[in-house]
């Protein structure tokens, strides 16, 4: 152990992290997609959520409910491999994490959204109404500027489990920083143990999330708000 | 186009065995993981609520490093490194479990703190109007209120959790995932054995939070909702 | 008479704002003292240094012969001795009412569940709503809860009960019921400084009414005088505002 410590700093070492920060960029291409992607089909099921129309209301349940109780892993091997092996199509790696991340994306930030809305004071709805405002101009000029001020720390925040959601597109031969981490770590090369790999990998990924995260922090304090509440809200199924 | 073939799942007992076994693994390390990560959890929130720095710094240093990086990357570390450094060998449940109780303890940390900051501060100043110190005041006052008040929480994020296990199955552990890939290597209808587990992990999950939220009711009786 | 509460010159900043402006008060042993005077003048947090929920900078509080220290460290000692009840109840909303009045006697006071229960039991009777004891206080009424607090921190059985504004978030209905408690108290002997905008009760139960305002107090009188010859000009502002 002390000798693979000794030649951290070697060239080997700087080759290897050369490596996993080039691999890096598609996790960084994927969780963008995803979330931008999932961002706007999770808005379109906020709003479909909230029709008084009942069968479309209770679709868009249905959809939320469906991709909040599905595991990521199996979305993922469900695109990547059950119908590629069933429909004896090629499915490409990335084509089949991009829908399984975006399709588990948007059903969470559908639900931060609808919490945002639902936190508002009914009070805010009926004075748009008393103005005579119909329901769409109500929901354009009075709730959903509030509504966008109470989401953006919660949205934020999502972002860091989309991008840790990542780590297990390499199932699917994703070559991601996680698939490399994994192979240079589950290689026997000396100076590449485990114990050295994988904290490395930890350390990009911490990189990448570890900013967001304090965003989210300081919008939440900027913006007065307590997304806690809000996960609460939602949590009890509100 | 959909000639689904789910029989050839059962056909063979073995693999009905094991899909069985692999739940029991997924739904008892979860417990397990579950209540040990509680336990943790809690003593982190303590810490990381504490005045002492020595307390403070590190619990947040954990807690921050745990939430930022993927489980996998943690899984790997604690089930291929940790036993390098260390030179001990663990059996791969016990490696998961530990793995998954830190994971967990950081998450519901976060949440069980935010359900100490939520308690009324009247509480805690009538408690000590009455002469009640410290210690009192944070396990008879504090405490209860804070956990009913979070516990809707603490059963989403468990669910949520509970979800991302399967990759446990990537470090050797005999899960419900594991099963599955078992069977699918061997009957090479991967399709309909996800479905399968598919529908395996959102029956249990429904089933976690049908039993948590029940229990609930139970340990915080005055907690109806009006 | 024996001095029961002593402040002498007391002085308490918030940053750079201050609270409290030079504070002489002397309470005996068995008065009732009624602190009176508009929002922010510093009344409740008089009481709260009393009790030791505040810390103060400067000038010296004396409770029960016990010398409160600035920064708090023998607050406990204090809290013991000393009854508070709230304008906002701030019962626990998951212990039942008899849990409510039993944990600080067992906790703080050593006693056992049956003697802590007993003498429970004997105060929510003297309150009268002993066929509570079961309930949770989200059972209750206002009033009731209020009473209930006022049970629990009888059960510690104090040398002194400290009020703040104990009517002030109930319906009026139910203010009655709390300030008839409080009168029985008051001829039990208690010694009580209330913090209250009821002036009926000042006048009828109080020994002398303190008026504060900006942090100083202004005057102290009998309720007599108080009422009917004020001698400051604010004071006789703030009562034409109050009594209308």
């Amino acid at each position: 152990m002390i000798e693979s410590l000794s030649t951290l700093i070697g060239p080997f070492h700087i080759k290897m992290l050369a490596v996993l920060l080039n691999a890096t960029q598609w996790t960084v291409y994927l969780s963008l997609t995803a979330f931008i992607g999932g961002g706007l089909i999770g808005l379109i099921f906020t709003l479909l959520r909230i029709t008084p129309i009942n069968w479309i209301r209770k679709l868009a349940v249905a959809y939320i409910w469906t991709f909040q109780s599905v595991p990521l892993l199996m979305l993922l091997f469900l695109t990547g491999l059950g119908i590629p092996i069933f429909y004896q199509i090629n499915v490409p790696p990335w084509v089949a994490a991009t829908i399984s991340l975006t399709l588990f994306t948007s059903a969470y930030m559908s639900e931060v959204w609808r919490g945002a809305l639902q936190s508002i004071n009914i009070g805010q709805w009926e004075a748009g109404r008393a103005l005579g405002l119909g329901f769409v101009n109500n929901l354009r000029y009075v709730i959903a500027p509030q509504a966008l001020k109470i989401a953006t720390p919660p949205t934020v925040g999502f972002m860091v489990q989309v991008i840790k959601g990542t780590s297990l597109a390499y199932i699917i031969d994703f070559n991601d920083l996680m698939r490399w981490g994994k192979k240079i770590g589950n290689s026997q090369i000396d100076g590449a143990e485990p114990f050295i790999v994988f904290p490395l990998v930890a350390l990009i990924y911490f990189l990448l999330c570890f900013p967001l995260t304090l965003l989210s922090r300081r919008l939440e304090q900027s913006l007065n708000v307590d997304s806690k509440k809000i996960m609460l809200t939602i949590n009890k199924g509100g | 186009m959909f000639d689904l073939r789910f029989y050839e799942i059962w056909r063979e007992q073995v693999f009905v065995e094991k899909l069985i076994n692999g739940i029991g693994t997924s739904v008892s390390l979860m417990i397990l993981g579950g209540i040990i990560g509680f336990i943790f959890g809690l003593a982190l929130a303590t810490a990381r609520g504490s005045k002492i720095g020595l307390l403070r710094i590190p619990s947040a240093a954990f807690i921050e490093s745990i939430r930022n990086t993927p489980l996998i990357v943690q899984l790997f570390f604690v089930c291929f490194g940790l036993p390098m450094i260390f030179e001990y060998r663990w059996p791969f449940f016990a490696s998961a479990l530990l793995a998954l109780c830190l994971n967990f303890s950081a998450y519901y940390a976060e949440i069980i703190r935010a359900g100490f900051e939520n308690v009324e501060y009247g509480q805690s100043e009538a408690a000590r109007a009455l002469g009640l110190g410290k210690n009192d005041i944070l396990a008879y006052i504090v405490l209860p209120q804070a956990l009913a008040k979070v516990y809707p929480s603490l059963v989403s994020q468990f669910v949520f959790l509970f979800l991302t296990t399967g990759i446990i199955s990537e470090v050797g552990v005999e899960d419900l995932t594991w099963a599955g890939r078992y069977i699918a290597d061997r009957n090479f209808r991967d399709f309909e054995v996800f479905i399968v587990l598919t529908i395996a992990y959102a029956l249990l999950s429904v089933i976690f939070r049908g039993v948590l939220t029940a229990t609930g009711q139970l340990v915080f009786p005055w907690n109806r909702e009006k | 008479m024996e001095s029961c509460v002593s402040l002498t010159n007391l002085n308490k900043w918030f940053g750079s704002f201050q609270v409290l402006d030079s504070i002489n008060l002397s309470i005996s042993i068995g008065e009732k003292v009624v602190i009176c005077g508009p929002s922010g003048s510093g009344k409740s947090t008089l009481i709260r240094c009393v009790n030791a929920l505040e810390p103060f900078q400067s000038g010296s509080v004396n409770v029960c012969g016990i010398s409160v220290e600035k920064n708090g460290r023998n607050a406990t000692d204090i809290q013991r001795r000393v009854g508070m009840v709230f304008q906002q109840f701030n019962l626990f909303p998951h212990l039942s009412v008899l849990k409510n009045c039993t944990l600080a006697p067992c906790r703080v006071l050593g006693l056992s569940d049956d003697e802590a229960e007993s003498k429970a039991m004997h105060y929510l009777e003297r309150v009268r709503i002993p066929e509570q004891a079961s309930k949770y206080p989200a059972d209750l009424s206002g009033g009731q809860q209020q009473r209930v607090a006022i049970a629990r921190a009888l059960t510690m059985e104090p040398e002194l009960m400290l009020f703040d504004e104990p009517t002030s978030a109930l319906d009026p209905e139910v203010v009655t019921e709390v300030l008839d408690t409080m009168v029985d108290l008051a001829e039990t002997g208690m010694t009580m400084i209330c913090v209250t905008h009821e002036m009926g009760f000042a006048k009828q139960v109080a020994d002398r009414v303190v008026f504060m305002d900006e942090g100083k107090i202004i005057e102290i009188a009998t309720p007599e005088k108080f009422f009917s010859e004020p001698t400051h000009e604010r004071t006789k502002f703030f009562l034409s505002r109050v009594l209308g």
